[in-house]
């Protein structure tokens, strides 16, 4: 008992400390600001026009930033199946998927990115399990959002099909951020086991805050045949040419329109159907962008204070 | 499971909620399907308003619209709208006339198109017609909207208005 | 018991079903063979009042073909139709004087006219439908969509709205309720109702809900009947003579016919009878959406059991939003006391319908 409130009022001063470091910082800026209004340059002028177009610009970076968001934030978009739309229920799993982001930091990773989740398991020792690998699916919408990952353990390929909201799990770390050609990488089953083989005892690897998301640009070769799926006919661009191992009669069938395709990519209401339009998304983000910003900030700060810890006496 | 696409953006369609792609019956199968569209689409924007099966006017209606407002969106000098248009329009004269005409003409609309029910002629296939027409063109109306102010129930209900209102001031 | 408590004539409506019809009728039945005193008046009644409609029938039909009779030899009239859309080239049409009529031409344009048009302009002056021609002429025909061109058809309708209550009055009340209809004042769309004067044996009633709706569908299944409005003109003693079981028309005749050459205009739908200075609209199956809204008690000098019924109606086809409606009923509820502020009732006395007036006062209203 007494040692719990000892460590409270602890926080609690260091709370205060912050605080105090933060209003010191904010007035050593006020001076600079004065300093600068010492020599004024003249105020420009600006006509109704240029405001408004300013007004406009300052509009569009707040959209676009918002309309950015669906990459880091996919599983919030809502199925876009105008069957299964339904706003209310929307907004329900949305605030169940921020409840949940509060308890469990849940980080941003793509398909191809290297993720590690430690979550509750009742048959591991110590009712704890780690798993490293590859990711190679990321799918559904809203609490059913789930990935899978892929690694070679004891020369033999295992896949595990997470929710990403599931409450057994404890810590989602990502050890290398990037991306891949696809948006999907199943073909690694078909690939050689150094392709999807990952050291599970991998360090975390940082990159500097606020670059881009690089794409690992790999090309996989694939084993001879037989495969699980004929790939030669998916378009895949992480694959390596693959029709030295084909047949005639299959390099020939996956040269037909049929397999190709080639006006899906033009097909605007197939397009409209699978995705859901600028308008509701801006909703959307608006609605849970100051929640996560709130949870960053949080996280940032816990961070910070974790790292003030007092260096232990080394024996 | 469902989830949505991100690589696209596209803004709402105003005209309906239906989205779901009709097959357009065809031997050619899809491939048909598209080419159906792609000339009712090059016809619409040619000559602006065109008579059609219901059916096949409002998949088309559909389709211009999407594709007008991603035009509108990116710009006549996107690689990606020029693409777009290389693949939909069939006559190059029309796509000189989408980027210098119809684009500047449409750039602060939402709605590009209006559909309109076409009664059909007796006797004859009894499909039912539509007319699809592109919004601001040079045409005489389609259908005209007359307002019969002495009609029966608008003389009514001005009079019943007006004696609201002075009820309302008496008090 | 019952007759004390709901004067007005059961009418069911169709929902009630066939048993609720069949119930009234053996009801009905019962009464009239019952063996009371006042129960054998009343089919006396009844039978008398039957019977003067009958004359009143006869006489009409005898008129009218002794006028047809009069007309000799048959002659030609040049009618000459001017479409509304001017694109249109107008029809010329050979009709026969003093026999063929507008609704004669509209046969033979389409089908369409002669189920809308309501009302035809004779040389630019409202003329009745059944009017027949008496010269060669320029017709145009109005429909109900056509009152912005030509606001009379408005008034028509009203009138013709009026009349038709006065049927469903006649006919509504039970045998033992001596009925005598009065006048109704000039048709006016602003007051909002409608309008029927009628002299009714209660002392001092008022209807209920359920009778005033009785009263509503009695008066849509008259107009739903179609039926034309005949027109005929008599002389005055002709009409004294239809009229004899009628104390408050017989007093109204002789004023009218001084102010019109010694001439009454007679309506007749179905098998009731009216007189009315007109124009009426072509039948009654112009009339669509209607409700019979409130009666109230009216002071009088001729009797102290006068009572206005009011009611309001749209034409066929005519959609109007549930509550816009009900706003138009709540409306004709108040008593309309448009009468009052012109202290000689129009009535049938005072020259029912100049129409020509009345053109020219929207005209002018709308000038202003």
């Amino acid at each position: 008992m007494a040692m719990s409130v000892r460590v409270r009022l602890g926080s609690q001063f260091r709370n205060i400390m912050r605080v105090c470091f933060h209003e010191n910082r904010h007035m050593s800026t006020a001076e600079i600001v004065v300093e600068k209004s010492e020599n004024p340059k003249e105020p420009e002028r600006i006509s109704l026009e240029e405001q408004q177009r300013l007004n406009d610009i300052a509009k569009n970076e707040r959209m676009e930033k918002l309309l950015n968001m669906r990459f880091a934030y996919q599983e919030f978009l809502p199925d876009p199946n105008p069957k299964n739309r339904n706003t209310l229920k929307e907004r329900l799993e949305r605030r169940d998927m921020l409840a949940r982001r509060s308890n469990v930091e849940i980080p941003e990773f793509y398909v191809g990115s290297l993720v590690a989740v430690m979550h509750s398991d009742p048959h591991a020792p110590g009712k704890n399990n780690r798993f490293m690998g590859i990711c190679i699916q990321k799918i559904g919408a809203g609490l059913r959002a789930s990935f899978i990952l892929r690694n070679f353990i004891d020369g033999e390929g295992v896949e595990i099909n997470f929710d990403m909201y599931d409450p057994t799990i404890q810590r989602i770390d990502v050890i290398r951020l990037e991306k891949r050609l696809d948006e999907e990488l199943f073909y690694l089953r078909d690939a050689p086991p150094e392709y999807s083989t990952f050291p599970v005892d991998m360090e975390p690897e940082y990159q500097p805050e606020g670059s881009a998301v690089p794409v690992n640009e790999i090309k996989v070769p694939l084993k001879p045949l037989p495969w699980l799926v004929k790939w030669e006919r998916m378009g895949m661009k992480g694959i390596r040419d693959v029709t030295s191992m084909l047949t005639e009669k299959r390099l020939r069938m996956s040269k037909l329109k049929q397999f190709n395709k080639p006006w899906e990519k033009y097909d605007l209401l197939k397009m409209y159907s699978e995705t859901i339009p600028i308008e509701d998304q801006v909703e959307i983000f608006s609605e849970i962008q100051e929640k996560l910003h709130e949870l960053e900030q949080h996280r940032y700060k816990m961070k910070r204070s974790r790292n003030f810890v007092k260096p232990t006496k080394m024996g | 499971m469902n989830q949505a696409k991100i690589l696209n953006l596209v803004a709402k369609l105003k005209h309906t909620n239906n989205i779901k792609p009709r097959k357009l019956k065809n031997y050619r199968g899809p491939e048909g399907r598209i080419a159906m569209l792609q000339k009712s689409l090059t016809a619409l924007l040619k000559y602006e308003r065109i008579e059609l099966n219901f059916n096949r006017a409002d998949e088309t209606r559909a389709y211009a619209e999407i594709f007008m407002s991603q035009i509108a969106k990116q710009g006549s000098q996107n690689q990606k709208s020029i693409d777009m248009a290389n693949f939909w329009i069939l006559e190059n004269q029309i796509i000189y006339k989408l980027f210098n005409v119809l684009v500047p003409r449409f750039s602060n609309d939402v709605s590009y198109t209006n559909l309109y029910h076409h009664p059909n002629v007796y006797p004859g296939i009894l499909r039912p017609k539509a007319i699809l027409e592109l919004k601001n063109n040079s045409f005489p109306k389609v259908s005209s909207s007359i307002k019969n102010q002495s009609s029966v129930e608008n003389i009514l209900l001005k009079e019943s208005h007006k004696r609201h209102f002075i009820d309302v001031i008496t008090q | 018991m019952e007759s004390t408590v709901c004067p007005v004539r059961h009418v069911p409506p169709s929902s009630y079903g066939r048993f609720r019809n069949a119930c009234c009728a053996t009801l009905r039945f019962q009464c009239r063979f019952s063996s009371t005193d006042s129960q054998k008046a009343a089919a006396q009644t009844a039978a008398i009042k039957s019977e003067w409609r009958r004359r009143r029938n006869v006489i009409f039909d005898n008129e009218k073909q002794r006028q047809q009779s009069e007309i000799g030899r048959i002659e030609k009239v040049a009618v000459k139709y001017l479409p509304w859309d001017k694109d249109e080239a107008p029809i010329e049409m050979r009709m026969n004087k003093h026999l063929s009529t507008p609704y004669d031409c509209t046969k033979h344009l389409t089908e369409d006219y002669t189920k809308t048009v309501c009302l035809a302009l004779v040389d630019r002056r409202p003329w009745d439908l059944q009017k027949p021609f008496e010269q060669d002429c320029e017709l145009e025909l109005i429909t109900m969509a056509h009152s912005n061109k030509s606001p009379v058809v408005n008034t028509a309708f009203w009138r013709s709205c009026s009349l038709l209550m006065g049927c469903m009055v006649e006919a509504s009340f039970k045998d033992e309720i001596q009925v005598y209809l009065h006048s109704f004042p000039k048709p006016d769309l602003k007051s909002g109702s409608f309008t029927y004067d009628a002299v009714i044996d209660l002392p001092d009633w008022k209807p209920t809900q359920a009778e005033l709706r009785a009263m509503s569908a009695a008066f849509v299944k008259l107009s739903n009947q179609e039926s034309f409005m005949e027109r005929l003109e008599v002389s005055e003693e002709l009409a004294l003579d239809m009229f004899q079981d009628n104390p408050f028309k017989n007093k109204q005749i002789p004023n009218i016919a001084q102010n019109h050459n010694g001439k009454i205009v007679l309506y007749r739908i179905g098998d009731f009878i009216d007189i009315s200075q007109g124009p009426m609209v072509g039948s009654t199956g112009i009339i669509g959406k209607a409700t019979i809204a409130s009666v109230h008690k009216v002071e009088s000098n001729e009797t102290d059991r006068l009572y206005r019924f009011q009611g309001v109606a749209l034409p066929k086809g005519t959609r109007l939003n549930h509550f816009a409606w009900s706003v138009l009923e709540k409306d004709a509820r108040k008593f309309n006391d448009l009468a009052s502020v012109t202290p000689v009732r129009e009535s049938v006395t005072s020259a029912p319908t100049e129409v020509v007036s009345d053109e020219e006062k929207e005209r002018s209203s709308a000038a202003n």
